[in-house]
């Protein structure tokens, strides 16, 4: 008898407009709460039941790019050995090649790390400035291996005479 | 509980003889254990997250973390909160990170050794609900994005169900076991720098899941939204994801098969 009155007082109380205000109340608060401590918090595009979208899908920026980076990387290693072995030549084509590979290689990687830790879309100013820092390095690095491939002794010469100083 | 006197008796000689032969059959040794646990309480947005510390007897507690955990949650704080469902490696709930490693606690062995703490945060670089539970919802963004469900217009003849060839199945082995518990993902470094676009290990691994699959004919259009800088091509082979994976599943593997398909193409 007594569970029973409990359980019908607490029906009562259920239904009576005080506990449905507190109700309200109470999920205003926490939606208030919500607010108040997830600032810089994950803020998702449409609802919690939309899915993620993707980007205009590119292959230049997809697989191209990946299996450009993987053979190159990979070509690298025999470039290095020809470029030595034919290295004081009178046409040193290999030395050239061998001075644009590495600077692309490293290119790319360089440009792999600010994708990762300095994409413009979380570092509007900063991303940019860093992508066209590395850009301009790049050229850079590009001009002036040309000239000291064309004017001086060239990289190949270069690192087997300090490798045997 | 209704394990042999003489089990019990082995396990005393093996901790430590001169003790379990002192203490009367039946009873075991106290070996208290520290566990430390991440606390935040989303009621006190101030207050900046803590380690708290629980000491248990291990005796008194069954052999995984999820274990010690309930047991926590029920005798000594009825505050501490965390996920837990199955408790036995099939739902996903209780994922968190145990020792520095993410896995899941009701499959993690609790380390015996009483003199070294025990570590436990939730899942790393997740925001986080409260204590142990991390939100997950971007992390089912992203799974819902891939659209991980068969997609095939033209259903056979008989009107029945699509076959496939036990080849074809076997390539399924190894990627239907995911129970999604977001392990590999968090433990991924690309993951967490860059989660609002990278899909992370576990989603991969299930679109991968559904490009091999032979009864799925939307093979192309799966591989086609995958074509950009970020959703696949920020995995950097670092392969924390197949390490951590407490399913002991693969998923690095998988990321590397759909990097070569689509090269391939």
């Amino acid at each position: 008898m007594a569970s029973l009155l409990a359980t019908s007082r607490h029906a009562l109380a259920r239904r009576s407009p005080i506990f449905a205000k507190s109700l309200v109340s109470a999920r205003f608060a926490t939606t208030q709460s919500d607010a108040l401590y997830v600032p810089g918090g994950p803020i998702y595009k449409g609802t919690v039941n939309d899915p993620t979208d993707f980007p205009t899908p590119s292959r230049m920026h997809g697989s191209h790019h990946w299996s450009f980076e993987r053979l190159l990387s990979a070509s690298l290693i025999p470039l290095t050995g020809a470029a030595f072995a034919t290295s004081p030549s009178v046409h040193p084509v290999l030395d050239g090649l061998l001075g644009v590979s590495l600077i692309v290689h490293s290119h790319m990687g360089f440009d792999a790390m600010l994708v990762d830790y300095l994409h413009p879309r979380k570092f509007p100013v900063l991303g940019h400035v860093a992508t066209w820092t590395l850009r301009s390095a790049t050229v850079g690095v590009l001009v002036g291996v040309y000239q000291f491939n064309t004017n001086d002794i060239g990289l190949t010469e270069l690192i087997t005479k300090v490798w045997s100083a | 509980m209704s394990r042999l006197p003489v089990v019990r008796l082995a396990r005393q000689f093996s901790s430590s003889a001169t003790r379990a032969l002192a203490t009367p059959v039946g009873q075991k040794p106290v070996l208290n254990k520290e566990f430390k646990i991440y606390r935040w309480n989303p009621d006190e947005p101030a207050k900046k997250p803590t380690l708290q510390s629980y000491t248990i007897d291990l005796n008194q507690t069954g052999p995984m973390v999820l274990d010690a955990l309930i047991k926590i949650k029920n005798e000594v704080d009825p505050t501490l909160t965390f996920r837990r469902s199955c408790r036995e490696g099939i739902c996903g709930s209780c994922a968190m990170n145990i020792d520095g490693q993410n896995t899941l606690a009701c499959l993690c062995r609790i380390d015996r050794n009483a003199g070294k703490d025990s570590k436990i945060y939730p899942l790393p670089h997740m925001y986080v609900v409260k204590d142990l539970v991390p939100d997950l919802t971007q992390f089912y963004k992203q799974y819902k994005s891939i659209k991980p469900y068969l997609q095939n217009p033209n259903p056979p003849a008989d009107g029945k169900e699509f076959l496939q060839s036990p080849e074809d199945r076997k390539k399924l082995d190894g990627m239907y076991e995911c129970i999604l518990c977001a392990c590999c993902s968090t433990s991924c470094p690309s993951y967490w720098w860059n989660q609002d676009e990278y899909l992370g290990p576990a989603t991969l691994m299930q679109a991968y899941r559904w490009i091999a699959d032979s009864r799925d004919s939307h093979t192309a259009e799966r591989k086609e939204v995958l074509q950009n800088e970020m959703s696949l091509f920020r995995c950097h082979t670092i392969f924390n994801c197949s390490r951590t994976c407490p399913k002991g599943l693969n998923p690095a593997q998988a990321i590397q098969r759909i990097k070569l398909e689509l090269a391939a193409e």
